[in-house]
């Protein structure tokens, strides 16, 4: 019979979405332009050169570590080329090479490959591998000694402000005006030049349902809140020091964040707690980071203390208890 | 404001526009009929006809004397030339009664009882006796589905049609609304008058009307038109959508005084017990991009998919995948062997070119999709990553158990996993 061809077989569903991770990750990416864009304005040509250094950085150590662990990579989901990106953004434009290197090497060697792939990673690879190297500063001396002849500088850098406007604030400095703070600002990470183009990016993911509102909202209210409380200035505290970075595209990472709406608004809370004691308290930056972090390890606590009840558990529930009292009505009648 | 359930999902892209415009349709008389005898869910049956036997239309061939059972009939008259184990639409091999049709068919003339005197009992004997099962998919028997021990209020009707693509619910409310009208009617009176609400998708805007019109001095009997989203016909979705009603976990309907039926399983409740005459065919869909004459045909249970789309001008060429069922639940079938039973009500035929590529898989990323859309608020996440480790006692404290399989997690899932078939084996562990 000529009809018998070959079918395909396989079980149901027969259809599907079409969403694939390497679109989701190809979206955050293109989120990320228009800070970039941004800094590039500002720092010239050291905001590509340390992107390059961190993307090619974050393929190469992919590639190896999954040669090393017996694993074929997955380049193609793009996702250590958003971790590389997201890397570099977190640095000040001025970092040195080396050390953006070694912080991508740790992001994707270390907290994603070897704790497990994308999907098994706890951390957030990209902060993991910032705040690491951070911790392991007096150790990196070396490293900056060793590459000193091999520094990498271009015209640009110069205009780099010392302090970022955090520190500004904390040490009761003179602070930018409220609009080139929000459109565009140098200082601090190259993320941080413009609240203006964090915003959009995340608008953009937001259009593109690859995020919801819950953890990037919750987080900035607490921190707008807070911090208002504290008598400090919120709005400084919300467009500076990585929080527009942290709340949009880091804490909101679909691997390291809680699985419902409940647990992700009980995540960006909690976050945002961690981030105004560390501001208050310890440094005035890389708060977020750390924050962001530390709420990553209690993700799975999270998930079993918010799990919900399945579809008609919960009427059973108050069906049972309006039984019993019943019951008990009756019993006090008797 | 048309009413719904929580979660599910409505951006699936309908499909419907393929056939749902075509009114039913006749098929040329098959040469054979391969009938399964055990088109339910419960007890098999037992053939009641041997090889080389006449059978004429209408006639058992099967039955048992199990309570949850159903009896199977030929719809057409032939002899018997085998009773043997044959491929079914599920891919399990089941015993089937193999009839060579007469090529000339005697007319079997059903006259119309007056039905107004029997009683209940009768009622259902004749259901019974028809081989009446849920035809919108599940296949279980409808005389034990309305003999509750417990009082039900509200008898819903299942117009809905959520799966994409399928269009035979849809024809049958326009072309037999009055037998399926007299079908619901039927239905209530067994279960002491409880209240009947059509529940049918606003996608099918003219079946609303027709059945709002013709219910409109109808006090008892309700429309309820309902958003698009799937799996809005599912029994607890339904449920929770018309009545605003939860069927606890492991429960059945009548926990909370309610009955749902297929909209073409009344239609076939009217003809059993106005006219006696036995469940042997039903409207099938023959869709997809891949059929060459997509459409709604009345066939008889037993008549192979080769013959169903042999006659209907084939496939083309570039056919990748042929369903049977819907396109969420359905089956994928290696060949056309199988025969249609009384509960399918689709052959969809989709081109290589619609069929995801990617058949590889990858870890969960946790992007949650599959948690936010769950109409039964599981953890497929969870359940699939557990099971992929082999821990299916965690996948079930997940919630694997209570998965009705409505496939929206695997059809969400960017990780492309195959979450269905994680579900079934932490079901069966
Ligand atoms: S877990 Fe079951 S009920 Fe939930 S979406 Fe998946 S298939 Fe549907
Ligand atoms: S949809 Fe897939 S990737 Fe997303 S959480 Fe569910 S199982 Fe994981």
């Amino acid at each position: 019979m000529k009809m018998e061809k070959n079918f395909i077989v396989s079980t149901s569903p027969h259809l599907h979405s079409g969403d694939d991770v390497a679109t989701a990750m190809k979206d955050v990416i293109i989120a990320l332009m228009p800070v970039t864009l941004v800094a590039c304005y500002f720092f010239k040509f050291n905001v590509p050169f340390l992107i390059m250094v961190c993307v090619l950085t974050a393929m190469f150590t992919e590639v190896l570590f999954c040669k090393l662990m017996h694993k074929k990579p997955q380049l193609s989901d793009c996702s250590a080329i958003l971790t590389g990106l997201l890397v570099a953004l977190s640095f000040s434009a001025a970092t040195p090479w080396w050390l953006a290197a070694a912080a991508t090497f740790i992001a994707i060697g270390f907290a994603k490959e070897f704790l497990g792939g994308l999907g098994w990673n706890r951390f957030n690879p990209a902060l993991f591998g910032r705040v690491s190297v951070i911790i392991f500063a007096p150790w990196l001396t070396y490293l900056n000694n060793e590459f000193f002849y091999w520094r990498v500088s271009f015209p640009g850098i110069d205009t780099i402000t010392q302090a970022t406007p955090l520190t500004m604030l904390q040490m009761g400095l003179p602070l930018p005006n409220m609009g080139t703070f929000f459109f565009a600002t140098q200082g601090g990470g190259i993320a941080e030049s413009s609240a203006f183009a964090l915003l959009l990016g995340g608008a953009y993911l937001l259009y593109k349902k690859h995020i919801t509102w819950h953890i990037p909202v919750s987080m900035m209210a607490t921190v707008f809140i807070g911090m208002a409380l504290l008598g400090q200035h919120p709005v400084y505290h919300l467009l500076s020091g990585g929080l527009l970075l942290g709340a949009f595209f880091m804490a909101t990472d679909w691997v390291t964040s809680p699985i419902t709406k409940k647990g992700q608004i009980i995540f960006g809370v909690c976050i945002g707690i961690i981030v105004v004691i560390f501001r208050v308290l310890l440094a005035p930056t890389e708060g977020v980071a750390f924050a962001i972090l530390i709420m990553n390890a209690f993700v799975p606590l999270i998930d079993r203390l918010t799990k919900r009840s399945k579809f008609g558990e919960q009427k059973t529930q108050a069906m049972l208890q309006s039984n019993i009292s019943t019951e008990t009505e009756v019993a006090v009648k008797n | 404001m048309a009413k719904t359930f929580e979660r599910g999902i409505s951006s699936i892209p309908g499909y419907k526009e393929l056939t749902e415009n075509m009114s039913i349709q006749d098929l040329p008389l098959p040469s054979e009929l391969i009938i399964p005898l055990r088109q339910h869910i419960g007890a098999p049956n037992r053939r009641l006809v041997s090889v080389g036997e006449r059978v004429k239309a209408g006639q058992i061939i099967g039955d048992s004397d199990a309570a949850i059972s159903a009896p199977v009939h030929t719809g057409l008259s032939g002899v018997v030339r085998e009773i043997g184990s044959r491929m079914t639409q599920t891919g399990q091999m089941e015993d089937c009664v193999v009839i060579e049709v007469d090529p000339e068919q005697e007319k079997v003339k059903y006259t119309a009882d007056d039905v107004s005197h029997l009683t209940k009992e009768e009622i259902v004997q004749r259901i019974k006796a028809a081989g009446i099962v849920g035809m919108g998919g599940a296949g279980f028997p409808t005389h034990i589905k309305i003999t509750p021990q417990t009082k039900i209020e509200y008898l819903v009707l299942n117009g809905c049609e959520c799966e994409p693509y399928l269009t035979c619910d849809h024809r049958l409310m326009l072309e037999y609304a009055d037998e399926m009208i007299a079908g619901a009617r039927i239905l209530s009176r067994v279960l002491d008058n409880a209240k009947v609400i059509f529940g049918i998708e606003v996608n099918k805007q003219d079946a609303i009307d027709l059945l709002k019109e013709k219910l409109k001095n109808e006090e008892r009997m309700e429309v309820v038109p309902l958003d698009v989203k799937y799996p809005q016909g599912a029994e607890k979705q339904l449920i929770y959508a018309t009545t605003g009603r939860s069927v606890p976990p492991g429960k059945l309907p009548a926990e909370v005084a309610v009955v749902v039926q297929n909209v073409a399983t009344a239609k076939a409740v009217a003809d059993a017990v106005i006219y006696r005459k036995p469940l042997t065919e039903r409207i099938v869909t023959l869709t997809g991009d891949a059929a060459v004459q997509p459409g709604n045909y009345r066939v008889f249970v037993g008549t192979t998919l080769a013959h169903l789309i042999n006659s209907t001008g084939g496939l083309k060429p570039d056919v990748g995948k042929i369903i049977m069922g819907g396109p969420m639940t359905g089956w994928a079938q290696k060949s056309l062997e199988a025969p249609i039973v009384k509960a399918c009500g689709g052959v969809i035929a989709l081109t290589r070119e619609q069929l995801a590529a990617a058949q590889e898989y990858y870890a969960c990323v946790r992007c949650g999709k599959c948690v936010d859309h769950c109409p039964m608020a599981l953890y497929p996440n969870y359940i699939g990553m557990y099971a992929e480790l082999g821990k299916y006692k965690q996948a079930q404290e997940w919630g694997a158990l209570d998965c009705f399989e409505c496939g929206i997690c695997a059809y969400v899932c960017p990780s492309r996993r195959p979450l269905i078939e994680f579900i079934r084996r932490s079901k069966r562990a």
